[in-house]
């Protein structure tokens, strides 16, 4: 992978001297540069990653941050972890959410994609700004945004709701507390963190559909196709390669959210908690860290991640092949 | 091939997903005489006013370290617990530091503060810091911090609501349903504020019922919780949303600060729990409302104060400081009578020494009210049970939403004899 891109390149402008260079040894210049980029990698992501590695197996509180060694305690940590209800609960949570943020996301943004491409320059402008002003907003705004929106008092979607007739959406809701059963909270959670990624995928997509020559979308309105026929027979396989990259990136983002969960329902909710506030309250919650504790969590939400979309890599990888 | 090249972005994507940051910072450290800076932490997001009372006791405290430069940092209470951890961890602390009183425990218990046993003896104020509160500061005969101020909380509660409907001031649990049993009948605010998330409050209820967290037999925590008089109290507290319904419901999973101090401001709800420090804050919210607000005591079961739990700030000497003589200093002139007084005017806290007291007529009740203070245990362990676990609150919820008041505060009461006991 570190090779292929830049060789093409090289090879299409010098390639006489290439071809000599080629022959006279191995090349040096990619590696070189791409090397300042895998040092940064992995002085900020490599070494952190070991290190969550060795504390998992590790008692780290404040004595060891003070620079006591850690005292090793094998597999305690996963023990503790793995017979705790509590951590199925949080993976539960994580996993069901991760699903419906996905596919909703997809959905979402694949359709505000297509839309894009259909509309006019002025009119696509405008939706294309609208979209990325969600994106633009970094979570922990975003999250407040929702808070507030969701909130009691003064809060825009509960009013509404409110004034809304009572056959339609039943009555009551002036007083609603969004944020009171996990049920709720994630329903806002997953509004919030859509409304978020979609953009992205609404761009890739967009960027994928300018890709395809017009010539086949003649051919197909020619041959009778409706818009699903279309969009199935031809526009999906197409940009299936994107969608893949869409699907991993999406289920990574997803597993992984935080930031709005923290400032939505916070620490005093222990029933509306994922994977990764699990692990931020037994790592960071008070003064008395327990890192290995953290470590651990970390480490099987990084070994669920790397399982699912490897497995899903794998899947579509196949079935591409034989196609 | 192909399969190798998207593994790999798939790997290299999932690798994105840690992030890290740290923050450097410089470390320049003078003589131990008179240090060249001076670090000193401060709690809270800051304002421009406690700024200036900074500014004041720099110019004060230059008069004698004159070639000190004093930095301010303030700590937003949020991030206090990870500020610290890095603190710990880098050897980038302070050198005078406030603190919260439930964490000075854990501070020392982790050798974070310096022993100042010495210069305390040696500081003639120092006779006048309330005693209850000096206890907390200390462990094994030693001092390793000192009071600055203290907040204690109460009632707070719409007078023109009490005066139209008639309603007396609460003494009993009893007299407090009924009041806000009044207010909600009136359908002009909701009867009472009672979050799940708020142990401050829910602790006087335990303790005003004869109730404890915890108490300590031998060297160990006991926990307390699955005795009836604090099963009674969580029923009593969680009742007035379920039972009662005279307080709503969308204060479950929530704080004083995430509702009932903005909706009691703009007259929303009729009575909620808040400290002297909260009338800064409605008076920004609501200011034309300041008349309606009145305090009273948080009642006991049958009758009299309940205990309320002393919340509040320390002040202490970072144990890394290579200025502890310097910072010590800063700790006398901060907390000096005048500074003292000058503090408790602006912030609304109470001031720990006993020759400074309050003069907002507002705020009288508070000063009765703090002569009856109560400790939650005091063990390295009630940080994580409070913060990390947040073991009553996520109780509370429970019960509001439901469960077996038994089942929540036995399950509490195991939680707290394993983390007030764990070292």
């Amino acid at each position: 992978m570190l090779d292929t891109a830049p060789a093409v390149r090289k090879a299409s402008g010098r390639r006489s001297s290439g071809r000599a260079r080629r022959r006279r040894g191995p090349r040096l210049g990619p590696y070189l540069l791409i090397a300042p980029t895998v040092a940064v990698i992995a002085i900020l992501m490599f070494w952190p990653m070991i290190q969550i590695g060795i504390m998992s197996f590790q008692k780290v509180g404040n004595r060891q941050l003070r620079g006591e060694p850690a005292e090793s305690v094998g597999t305690e940590n996963f023990d503790t972890i793995l017979n705790d209800p509590f951590f199925w609960q949080t993976l539960k949570q994580t996993v069901l959410f991760a699903v419906v943020a996905v596919t909703l996301t997809l959905l979402v943004g694949t359709l505000v994609g297509l839309l894009l491409n259909k509309l006019g320059r002025r009119m696509s402008s405008v939706v294309a700004g609208g979209v990325m002003v969600a994106w633009a907003t970094p979570p922990v705004t975003a999250a407040i945004i929702f808070t507030w929106l969701f909130g009691t008092t003064g809060g825009v979607v509960n009013w509404t709701l409110d004034l809304l007739p009572n056959f339609l959406v039943g009555g009551g809701w002036a007083d609603y507390n969004w944020f009171a059963t996990p049920l709720s909270t994630y329903t806002v959670l997953t509004v919030c963190v859509v409304w978020q990624a979609c953009p992205f995928v609404a761009v890739s997509v967009l960027a994928g559909l300018k890709s395809i020559p017009g010539e086949l979308y003649e051919a197909a309105r020619v041959d009778g196709s409706g818009p699903w026929r279309t969009f199935w027979s031809l526009t999906y396989p197409m940009l299936k390669p994107i969608f893949l990259v869409l699907v991993v990136m999406s289920i990574i983002w997803d597993f992984k959210v935080f930031t709005q969960l923290f400032i939505m329902s916070g620490m005093a909710n222990r029933d509306a908690f994922n994977l990764s506030l699990y692990g931020y309250s037994e790592a960071f919650g008070s003064l008395n860290p327990k890192l290995g504790m953290g470590s651990a969590i970390a480490l099987v939400l990084t070994v669920i991640l790397l399982i699912v979309t490897a497995f899903y890599v794998r899947v579509m990888v196949r079935q591409g092949e034989t196609k | 091939m192909k399969y190798i090249k998207v593994a790999a972005v798939a790997a290299a994507i999932a690798l994105a997903a840690t992030a890290c940051g740290d923050d450097g910072g410089g470390e320049e450290k003078g003589a131990s005489k008179d240090p060249a800076q001076l670090k000193v932490w401060m709690m809270g997001e800051g304002t421009t006013e406690q700024t200036k009372f900074l500014d004041a006791v720099e110019a004060e405290f230059k008069t004698k370290h004159p070639n000190t430069d004093v930095q301010i940092k303030y700590v937003p209470w949020p991030q206090v617990a990870t500020t610290f951890q890095k603190a710990a961890a880098g050897g980038e602390g302070p050198d005078v530091t406030e603190l919260g009183n439930t964490d000075v425990q854990s501070h020392i218990e982790q050798g974070n503060l310096a022993d100042i046993s010495g210069e305390f003896g040696d500081w003639a104020d120092g006779k006048t810091l309330n005693k209850t509160a000096l206890t907390n500061d200390q462990a094994d005969g030693k001092t390793y911090a000192v009071p600055w101020y203290g907040g204690v909380r109460a009632v707070w509660y719409r007078t023109d609501l009490f005066q139209e409907l008639s309603i007396q001031q609460p003494k009993t649990w009893a007299e407090l349903t009924a009041a806000a049993k009044k207010i909600q009948d009136s359908n002009k605010a909701d009867g009472i504020a009672v979050p799940s998330d708020q142990t401050n409050a829910l602790l006087s209820f335990i303790w005003g019922n004869g109730g404890e967290v915890a108490t300590k037999e031998g060297d160990k925590w006991v926990g307390k919780l699955d005795q009836p008089q604090a099963v009674e109290a969580a029923k009593y507290w969680s009742g007035l949303v379920t039972t009662e319904k005279v307080a709503p419901e969308s204060y479950i999973g929530k704080h004083e600060l995430q509702g009932p101090q903005r909706d009691f401001a703009l007259g929303k709800v009729g009575m909620y729990f808040d400290g002297s420090w909260a009338l800064k804050e409605m008076k920004k919210l609501a200011p034309k409302n300041v008349d309606k607000w009145g305090v009273f005591p948080i009642p006991s079961k049958t009758g009299g104060n309940a205990p309320v739990m002393a919340g509040g700030s320390d002040l202490a000497v970072w144990n890394d400081s290579k200025a502890k003589a310097a910072a010590f200093d800063y700790i006398t002139v901060l907390n000096n009578a005048k500074n003292a007084k000058a503090w408790a005017d602006y912030s609304g806290f109470s001031s720990m020494r006993s020759d400074v007291k309050f003069s907002d007529p507002k705020l009288e009740a508070f000063t009765s009210i703090a002569s009856n203070t109560k400790f939650p245990p005091i063990s390295a362990g009630w940080g994580e049970f409070e913060q990390a676990k947040k073991v009553l609150p996520n109780a509370i919820k429970a019960i509001m939403q439901g469960k077996s008041a038994e089942e929540e505060m036995k399950k509490a009461n195991e939680q707290a004899n394993t983390l007030l006991n764990a070292s």
